[in-house]
C-alpha cells in the first residue's frame, strides 16, 4: 500500500508541474503526428474474421502457436516456445499473470477493440523490453493523436457465435481536440459451452468477460503530452475443460501515466516516460467439478509498478532507440485444501511464496543505412534481475540451500543485416542473450500441471538460461505476389524444463508425482515459414503459409509443444460491396511427438473456413456486416498443443456487424 | 487537469479492494499451535526447612515430555541450596488403586549458572478425577534428608507437536517416545527433536513405598528411530515429504533428526525403532505409493501431530 501513495504522489507532482508548463504554452505548433503515433497501424482483424479476440488474431501470426486450455485465454507461443521465454508486454508495460496453471496469459487482460497493433519481434530483436529467449510481443494500445479533422469517432461492433452462443458487443470512441484526446473502449463477451466436432458439448468451456479501458491525454505544451491510460478487465466464470478447476474470478487494473516531449532539433527526437502500475488477482474455483473429492482454493494474486523511459534518436542514416525499463513484481499463489468434511481443520500451502521480482535494465535498439539497397540493425540489453523470496521454507524443502535472494545479470546482443536487390530480399542476423528463470521455475511450490499430471517444484538457484540464435531471410517479389521464406535456430544452453525428482511424493489430487524444474545441458529449436501471396486477379488475392519446427533436448530427445507441419492457405475475392473469403488449415500428423514430457501422438486435422461479408451505410455511418463459418465440415479434432487432448471447436457459425461512427 | 488527477484518484481507490484476503501466513501458524519459551512456577512447597518452586514452561505440567526446573531455598537461612542430592520421583495413583511412575530423571542436576536444579518428566496420562498424580522429592542436605510428596496436576496435551506414544516392544520391554520440539513447526525443515525411554522392570521386592527401584526408568541409548511423515487425510492420498533425516542420540541424551513438513495440516510421523543391533524393536514401514481418496495408512509406531 505504501507503494500504491508514493505513485500516487509522483503522479501529483507530475501534474502540477504540468500545469506551469501550460501556462507557458503559445505558438500554435503542429506536433508531427506521424511521429506522436505509432507509423504503422494494423486493424485488429483477420481476413476470414472482423470480429476476432485478441488470440485469434495471434493466431494468424506465423511464429504464433497456442496452448488451449479451454476457449480461452490461450498461452502464446512464440517460436515453439512457451511464456516464460518470451517478454509479453501491453504498451511497454509489464504485466504477469496471477495463475500458478498459466489461466491468465498477459493477453487475456485486454480485448481486441483496445488495441491498435501488435508487435511481435522474434528472437533478441525482442530484448528492448527485458530479457528474453523467444522474442517479444507487444500489444500497443489505441491512441488517438491531437488535432483530428474528425473531433469525434466511435465504432460499435456486436455479433453473435452459434457453435457456444457466444455473444458479444463491443464499443468505442474517441475524442480529438487541439489540446485534448479522451478515448475509452467497453465490450462484454459471454460464451457457454462449445460443441466439438461429434457435436458433444465440452463441459467447463463458457466463458464471461468484461473489458473497459480509458485514456486521457493532454498537449502541455506545443511538444509535450500528457497521458492517463488505464485498463480494467474482468473475467468471471471461465472453464478451462482441461483443466481439473475453473476460474471463478479474475481482475486486473493496468494503469499508467506518460509524459512525451518531443524536440525538433538536435539529433533526439522524442523522450517518452511512462509510470506504470497493475494490479492483477485471480480465484480458481473447482467446487464446480463434481468428480473432485478434494476441493482446493487456489488464489492468486501480481502486483506490478514499473517505469519505462526511452529516446528516440536520429542522425541522417541512423536510428536509434534506447530504453531504461524498471519494474517491480510481487507474486503470491495460495494453495488450500479441505479434507472431505470441509468443516475439519484445512491444510495451507503457498504456491508462490510471496515472490518479488525486480529488473532493471537498458537496452538499445539501431538502424544504420549502409546505402539505399542495405541496412544493419543491432543492439542489446543489460539487465539486472533480483528475486526475492519471502517465506523461502517452502523453497527450502526440495532444495535445502536455496538462497532466499538471488540476483543475476542479464545481458543480450543481437545484430542483423538487411539488404534489398531489385526484387530480391535477404536478411541474415544472430543473437545471445540471457533470461532469468520464471517466478514459476524458481520458487513455484507443489504446482500441478494437468498436462503430464505432475506437480512442479522450482528451484531458485537454477542457472540463467542463455541462447545463442541465428536467423535468416529471403524473399522474392514481383507486383502480382511475392513469396518469403524465414527460419531461426535457437541453440539454448542450460535449457529450464521439469525432470521426475525421486524425493517427494504428489499433494494435488490427480497427481502421478513431483518434478522439479532443472537445467538440460542444451536445447534446440528450428523454427521454418514459408509464406506467399499472389494476385490471381484484381479483386481474387491469395496467400498461404507453411510452417515446420523442430525442437530437441540435449539427448536429441523431441521437446514438447513444437507445431508439426502445418499449413494454411486463403483466398479473398471482392465484388463491389462483397467480400468474400475462404481458407484451408491444419496440421499435418505429428511426427516429433514427445512422450519423455507428457506428450502422445497428435493425428493431423484441417479446418475449411468461409465468411461472406456486405458493406453498407447507415445514415451516412458506414456498417460491415458478415457471416461465415469455421470448420465446415465439422470436424472432430484436438491440436498438438490442446492441453489433455481436449477436442477443439466444431462447426461454428459467427455473425458480427460493425458500424463505425 | 482536474480530470486527470480524478481519474488517478478513482482508479487508485478501486485498485486496494481485494476481492479475497491473502492469508496470514504467520497467523495461520499460530493458530494449532502455541510456542512457549518461558519458564514459569507450577507449584510451590513449604516445608519446615525448605520453600521448593517447581517450574515449566507456561507454569503447567502436561501429558508428554516437560522439562522441569526445581528452585530450593533454605528459609531458615533464606539463601538457596546449592549442588545438593535432590531426586525427583512422579507417582501415579490410578482408578483401582495402582501406583505406577513414568519415564522421569530420577537426580536432578544442579545448574550453576541459573540457580535451579533440572531435570525431566514425560507424563503419560492427564490428572482427572480419578487418575492423580503426585510428586516425591528427597532433598539431601548436610546428610539429613527432607521429603516433599505435592500433589500435582498433569494438563491435558493440546498442542499434538508435543504428542507422545508408549509401547511394549518385539523384546517385551515398555518404551515410551515423546516428541520435544519443534513446538510449532512451520511449512520447512524442522528439527524433530524426541525422547526415548524404557522402564526398567524390577529386579528386587519393593522396599517401603516410593521404593525408587521399582519405578526406574531410563534413557534409550544408541537406537535408531526411522522417520516416515505422511498425510494421513484421504485428500491427501499418503502424501509425504522429501529429504528428512532420521533420529540419532546426541549427547544430551535426546534424539535429533529432520522433517519437512510440506504444507500444514495433520501429519503422522511413522517410526521404526532399532537398537544399536539394527533389530526392529517396534514399527513396520508404510506404503509409499500415492492413494489419493484413500486414508493414508498408519505404521505400527507412530505418532499423530497436527499443525
Ligand atoms: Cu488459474
Amino acid at each position: 500500500m505504501k507503494g500504491i501513495t508514493v505513485l500516487i504522489l509522483l503522479f501529483g507532482t507530475f501534474v502540477s508541474a504540468q500545469n506551469l508548463q501550460m501556462q507557458q504554452d503559445s505558438v500554435d505548433v503542429q506536433l508531427d503526428e506521424i511521429v506522436i503515433i505509432a507509423a504503422k497501424k494494423k486493424k485488429i482483424e483477420t481476413e476470414m474474421k472482423m470480429a476476432v479476440s485478441v488470440d485469434e488474431f495471434l493466431a494468424s501470426s506465423d511464429n504464433i502457436s497456442f496452448i488451449k486450455r479451454g476457449a480461452y485465454a490461450w498461452e502464446p507461443l512464440l517460436n515453439n516456445m512457451s511464456t516464460e521465454r518470451s517478454i509479453i508486454t501491453i504498451d511497454g508495460m509489464h504485466v504477469f499473470g496471477a495463475c500458478t496453471d498459466k489461466m491468465d496469459p498477459v493477453t487475456s487482460y485486454v480485448e481486441s477493440n483496445n488495441l491498435a497493433e501488435i508487435d511481435i519481434q522474434s528472437g533478441q530483436a525482442g530484448g528492448l523490453n527485458g530479457a528474453t529467449v523467444a522474442g517479444s510481443i507487444d500489444l500497443k494500445r489505441k491512441s488517438t493523436s491531437f488535432g483530428l479533422s474528425k473531433k469525434w469517432n466511435a465504432a460499435y461492433q456486436t455479433g453473435f457465435e452459434f457453435n457456444n452462443n457466444q455473444f458479444f458487443n463491443l464499443g468505442n470512441a474517441s475524442y480529438s481536440g487541439e489540446k485534448l484526446v479522451a478515448e475509452g473502449s467497453i465490450s462484454y463477451r459471454k460464451a457457454e459451452n462449445y460443441s466439438d466436432g461429434n457435436n458433444d458439448e465440452v463441459n467447463h468451456s463458457q466463458y464471461d468477460k468484461f473489458n473497459t479501458s480509458l485514456g486521457l491525454a493532454y498537449k502541455t505544451s506545443d511538444l509535450s503530452a500528457l497521458r492517463v491510460d488505464a485498463i480494467f478487465d474482468k473475467a468471471k466464470d471461465v472453464g478451462f475443460p482441461a483443466l481439473p478447476m475453473d476460474l471463478s474470478l479474475s481482475r486486473a487494473l493496468i494503469t499508467s501515466v506518460a509524459y512525451k516531449q518531443f524536440f525538433e532539433n538536435g539529433i533526439v527526437k522524442v523522450w517518452d516516460t511512462k509510470l506504470y502500475f497493475n494490479a492483477v488477482e485471480h480465484y480458481m474455483d473447482d467446487t464446480t467439478r463434481p468428480e473432485n473429492l478434494v476441493h482446493m482454493d487456489m488464489p492468486g494474486w501480481s502486483t506490478t509498478y514499473g517505469m519505462v523511459s526511452k529516446i528516440n534518436l536520429k542522425k541522417e542514416k541512423f536510428a536509434s532507440e534506447i530504453q531504461l525499463n524498471a519494474y517491480d513484481n510481487l507474486s503470491i499463489a495460495e494453495m488450500r485444501m479441505y479434507p472431505q468434511d470441509r468443516s475439519e481443520r484445512t491444510m495451507f500451502a503457498f504456491s508462490w511464496p510471496w515472490v518479488t521480482t525486480q529488473y532493471a535494465g537498458l537496452s538499445t535498439s539501431n538502424t544504420y543505412d549502409i546505402s539505399e539497397k542495405s541496412q544493419l540493425n543491432f543492439g542489446g540489453a543489460l539487465g539486472v534481475n533480483y528475486n526475492y523470496s519471502k517465506y523461502v521454507e517452502f523453497n527450502r524443502i526440495f532444495h535445502p540451500s536455496a538462497s532466499q535472494e538471488k540476483t543475476r545479470f542479464l545481458p543480450s546482443l543481437h545484430a542483423g543485416y538487411n539488404l534489398d536487390i531489385n526484387q530480391f530480399n535477404l536478411s541474415v542476423g544472430g543473437g545471445y542473450g540471457h533470461r532469468a528463470p520464471s517466478v514459476s521455475e524458481g520458487y513455484g511450490y507443489y504446482i500441478y500441471n494437468s498436462f503430464d499430471r505432475y506437480d512442479y517444484i522450482g528451484n531458485p538457484d537454477l542457472k540463467n538460461e542463455v541462447s545463442y540464435e541465428v536467423n535468416a531471410s529471403a524473399g522474392y517479389k514481383t507486383k502480382k505476389g511475392g513469396i518469403l521464406a524465414k527460419a531461426n535456430y535457437f541453440y539454448i544452453q542450460d535449457y529450464i524444463i521439469g525432470r521426475i525428482l525421486s524425493a517427494g511424493s504428489p499433494m494435488n489430487y490427480q497427481s502421478v508425482g513431483v518434478k522439479g524444474y532443472t537445467s538440460l545441458d542444451n536445447a534446440t529449436l528450428f523454427n521454418f515459414s514459408l509464406n506467399g501471396k499472389y494476385t490471381v486477379l484484381k479483386d481474387l488475392h491469395w496467400k498461404g503459409t507453411l510452417t515446420y519446427a523442430r525442437g530437441l533436448d540435449d539427448n536429441k530427445n523431441n521437446l514438447p509443444f513444437i507445431r508439426p507441419l502445418s499449413y494454411q492457405t486463403s483466398l479473398h475475392y471482392a465484388y463491389q460491396k462483397f467480400g468474400f473469403s475462404t481458407s484451408l488449415n491444419g496440421d499435418y500428423k505429428q511426427i516429433n511427438y514427445s512422450p519423455e514430457y507428457g506428450e502422445d501422438q497428435t493425428p493431423s486435422y484441417t479446418n475449411w473456413n468461409a465468411s461472406a461479408n456486405y458493406t453498407f451505410y447507415i445514415d451516412g455511418y458506414k456498417t460491415v456486416f458478415q457471416v461465415g463459418a469455421e470448420n465446415i465440415l465439422n470436424e472432430y479434432y484436438s491440436t498438438y498443443a490442446d492441453w489433455g487432448n481436449i477436442p477443439r471447436m466444431g462447426r461454428n457459425i459467427f455473425t458480427s456487424l460493425k458500424i463505425n461512427f | 487537469m482536474k480530470l486527470i488527477q480524478f481519474t488517478v484518484f478513482v482508479l487508485f481507490v478501486v485498485v486496494t479492494s481485494c476481492t479475497l484476503d491473502k492469508t496470514d501466513y504467520e497467523a495461520e501458524l499460530v493458530t494449532e499451535t502455541t510456542e512457549y519459551i518461558e519458564y514459569e512456577e507450577v507449584t510451590a512447597i513449604v516445608s519446615e526447612n525448605y520453600t521448593i518452586r517447581i517450574e515449566a514452561l507456561n507454569g503447567t505440567l502436561y501429558k508428554g515430555y516437560n522439562e522441569i526446573h526445581l528452585k530450593i531455598n533454605n528459609s531458615q537461612t533464606n539463601e538457596s541450596l546449592d549442588n545438593s542430592e535432590v531426586t525427583f520421583l512422579p507417582i501415579i495413583t490410578d482408578a483401582n488403586g495402582n501406583k505406577s511412575s513414568c519415564p522421569h530423571a530420577y537426580n536432578l542436576v544442579y545448574n550453576d549458572n541459573e540457580g535451579y536444579y533440572t531435570g525431566y518428566a514425560v507424563f503419560t496420562s492427564e490428572s482427572d478425577s480419578t487418575v492423580h498424580w503426585e510428586i516425591y522429592i528427597d532433598i539431601t542436605d548436610n546428610g539429613e534428608v527432607t521429603t516433599v510428596n505435592p500433589a500435582i496436576t498433569i494438563a491435558e496435551q493440546n498442542n499434538l507437536n508435543l504428542n507422545m506414544t508408549a509401547f511394549t516392544g518385539n523384546d517385551g520391554e515398555h518404551y515410551f517416545i515423546a516428541l520435544v520440539a519443534p513446538q510449532s513447526p512451520s511449512v520447512s525443515q524442522n528439527d524433530l527433536l524426541a525422547g526415548i525411554y524404557k522402564y526398567n522392570k524390577p529386579t528386587s521386592n519393593a522396599g517401603t513405598f516410593p521404593d525408587a527401584s521399582q519405578y526406574s526408568y531410563s534413557v534409550v541409548k544408541n537406537h535408531t528411530l526411522l522417520l516416515d511423515p505422511r498425510m494421513p487425510e484421504p485428500s491427501m492420498g499418503n502424501h509425504s515429504s522429501p529429504n528428512n533425516q532420521d533420529l540419532t542420540q546426541e549427547s544430551d541424551g535426546l534424539y535429533y533428526g529432520v522433517v519437512n513438513y510440506t504444507m500444514t495440516g495433520n501429519w503422522t510421523l511413522n517410526f521404526i525403532l532399532k537398537n544399536e543391533n539394527d533389530d526392529i524393536i517396534k514399527g513396520t514401514e508404510v506404503s509409499t505409493e500415492f492413494t489419493p481418496g484413500i486414508e493414508g495408512e498408519k505404521g505400527e509406531l507412530h505418532i499423530d501431530i497436527l499443525f
